[in-house]
């Protein structure tokens, strides 16, 4: 796994004229631009032909040479005063993963990209890779056979005579495998002078490790906890915020920018709410509550998740219901013990439920997921928070208490 | 994570040791996640077998079949019992939708592998043979960062292989490589190339390649 610095993501200020990085560079920060005007400069492969682009507000540049480890294929400069974000390749995750709608866009105009060079690649090689994958294929089942790797010839054989059974080698694969199967191989039919398979060395290319998600371990990591910091939300509405970093608003009010068309270039983070069809909110969010109630906690926030993820409610229940997922799936991720999705969940319900009930249930929450990462000093911001937030009712009361309760610990 | 047990038994696959998963050049139209076990990635080259990669949990494996329906480019192999999600491509969107770590995975492979293309690309854009067979050479010594760059490196490629990358015949490659080493700029071994002066090659071809266009 690489080491990255986990300083978090840092705003920078940029006079004109300035170049954020040169075409060539080596370096694995990726950026946004905030404010201002970034233009990247880069030469077309085929022609040499220099192209120039904008970067549009709410931007990412630098993602691919980044996320690659490649130098940078394009310089940037800035034109005028500029504002940019500033994050390594984990800050980036961490951002990019809050919002699924941001990965598969991303991902939908690599992959273009990559379709579009593999063509025009093709088109370069014309005649000259003049291969035929029916042949090849054969030609590797001969090539275990040979060696005697009997299981592995005959699955490129069975392979060869389903995908080409009219083709030149159907009838010789139908005999290989007949003689594999009868165990009945001819000495001649092999090769005397194999050579047994050799490993090479492994590309370090292919080093993805530090992406494995696979790592329940790292959940509860203090060092995982601290990064809670970075992600604690914000209240958009009143101005008693201490205990939250500026950063932490910084990316809120990055988070809360709505960006600009939705061209599929465009990578800003744009809102969450994606309209799909399905039933009602409701009627999905009793489902899912039931299997709340039998205990079946990792299908509910899968239930809950696909409400969240579904179309914007209409109609006041419905509304209300579509809080209730939202802190219903907190609640299941804590019973599930993944204290980070569930401060996630929570985070998000106050992005989108500003000024309702549900927002402060989810700062309550929230008290609670560090209580129980033993954090009682971050807790105790969070319940300190729900206490004086207006209007008071029953919730403030709790939240006093638990502020008294974790201060005599 | 959503990686669980509803989720194997939609798409799970085992396979047992020494089970191949997959060949080289069969049509390849679904990608794996390991969940468990080990997968090694091999090549049959100049009829000897190399292994190109040895992958673990966690690891994604066959994702150009989510671009387009293309031959397998090499054989994946079950190096133990291993357990696989097995994705076919039409169900990728839905996939991902409840993965971004799945799909944020994959961004990161595309974003070397779209280098990688480029970079072949620009070999193939080069004019001259000798020049094509040169920048092969630049290519793998820059995407192995153990190399010392400054001193003589060794690559462990056949004339073969530098023909499959360059889009030439063998034959060609062999004919620049004899020329190299008559000039005595490299030395040419069963399976691998020692170059004297990467250095060298590279600023030749990086001058040839601005000259091309102005």
């Amino acid at each position: 796994m690489r080491q990255t610095s986990t300083t978090g993501i840092i705003p920078r200020k940029y006079k004109s004229g300035s170049i954020i990085y040169f075409e060539g560079d080596k370096s694995e920060y990726i950026y946004i631009l905030k404010n201002g005007r970034v233009i990247l400069t880069s030469v077309k492969l085929d022609s040499g032909e220099e192209v120039k682009e904008d970067v549009r507000q709410g931007e990412f540049f630098g993602v691919k040479s980044s996320l690659g480890r490649y130098p940078r294929e394009e310089t940037a400069q800035v034109i005028g005063d500029t504002e940019v974000l500033i994050m390594n390749p984990s800050d980036f995750e961490r951002l990019i993963l809050r919002n699924v709608t941001v990965v598969l866009k991303m991902l939908r105009v690599f992959s273009n990209q990559l379709r579009r060079i593999h063509k025009i690649v093709r088109s370069v090689l014309g005649d000259e890779s003049e291969i035929k994958p029916e042949v090849e294929l054969f030609k590797i089942g001969e090539y275990y056979f040979k060696a005697g790797f009997f299981p592995h010839a005959r699955y490129a054989f069975k392979r060869y005579l389903e995908y080409y059974p009219d083709q030149n080698y159907a009838k010789a694969a139908m005999e290989r495998i007949k003689s594999i199967d009868s165990g009945q191989v001819s000495p001649e039919d092999m090769d005397s002078d194999f050579t047994a398979p050799v490993s090479s060395s492994k590309p370090a290319i292919d080093d993805d490790d530090g992406f494995s998600f696979d790592e329940p371990g790292d959940r509860s990591e203090p060092d995982d906890m601290v990064d809670f910091d970075d992600d604690a939300p914000r209240r958009r509405s009143s101005g008693d915020d201490e205990g939250l970093t500026p950063l932490s608003s910084e990316m809120d009010d990055f988070l809360s920018d709505d960006g600009t068309a939705s061209d599929l270039d465009d990578f800003s983070l744009d809102d969450f709410a994606d309209p799909k069809s399905s039933s009602s909110v409701t009627q999905s969010l009793t489902k899912a509550q039931a299997l709340m109630k039998s205990g079946k906690y990792s299908d509910a926030a899968g239930a809950l998740e696909g409400i969240i993820k579904g179309p914007a409610p209409r109609g006041e229940e419905d509304r209300k219901s579509y809080e209730t997922a939202h802190l219903d799936l907190g609640a299941c991720y804590m019973k599930l013990g993944k204290l980070k999705e569930a401060l996630e969940a929570y985070t998000a319900t106050i992005k989108k439920m500003a000024g309702t009930p549900a927002e402060k249930a989810a700062y309550f929450q929230i008290g609670t997921v560090f209580e129980s990462a033993n954090k009682p000093d971050k807790a105790i911001t969070y319940f300190s928070k729900v206490m004086n937030m207006a209007p008071k009712e029953e919730i403030n009361n709790r939240a006093m208490k638990k502020v008294r309760e974790l201060q005599n610990r | 994570m959503m990686l669980d047990e509803r989720f194997f038994e939609k798409f799970g696959v085992e396979y047992k040791t020494n089970e191949i998963i997959f060949c080289e050049f069969e049509p390849g139209n679904e990608f794996y996640f390991i969940v468990s076990g080990r997968v090694q990635i091999v090549k049959v080259i100049s009829n000897r077998e190399k292994t190109l990669d040895e992958l673990n949990k966690g690891d994604v494996f066959g994702e150009m079949a989510i671009l387009e329906e293309q031959p397998r480019s090499a054989t994946a192999i079950a190096m133990e019992h291993t357990k696989l999600l097995k994705f076919h491509r039409n169900n990728f969107d839905a996939l991902l939708e409840g993965n971004p770590q799945l799909a944020y995975k994959l961004l990161v492979i595309f974003s070397k592998r779209i280098y990688d293309a480029k970079r072949r690309l620009m070999i193939l854009l080069l004019d001259d043979p000798q020049l094509k067979v040169m920048d092969v050479m630049i290519m793998l010594a820059e995407q192995d960062p153990k190399l010392d760059l400054q001193n003589q490196i060794t690559l462990p490629i056949t004339s073969q292989q530098i023909a499959s990358w360059a889009g030439m015949v063998d034959m060609d490659v062999q004919k620049e490589l004899t020329h190299l080493a008559r000039l005595g700029k490299i030395d040419i071994y069963g399976d691998k190339v020692v170059v004297h002066k990467i250095g060298e090659f590279q600023r030749v071809v990086a001058s040839k390649r601005k000259s091309m266009y102005s």
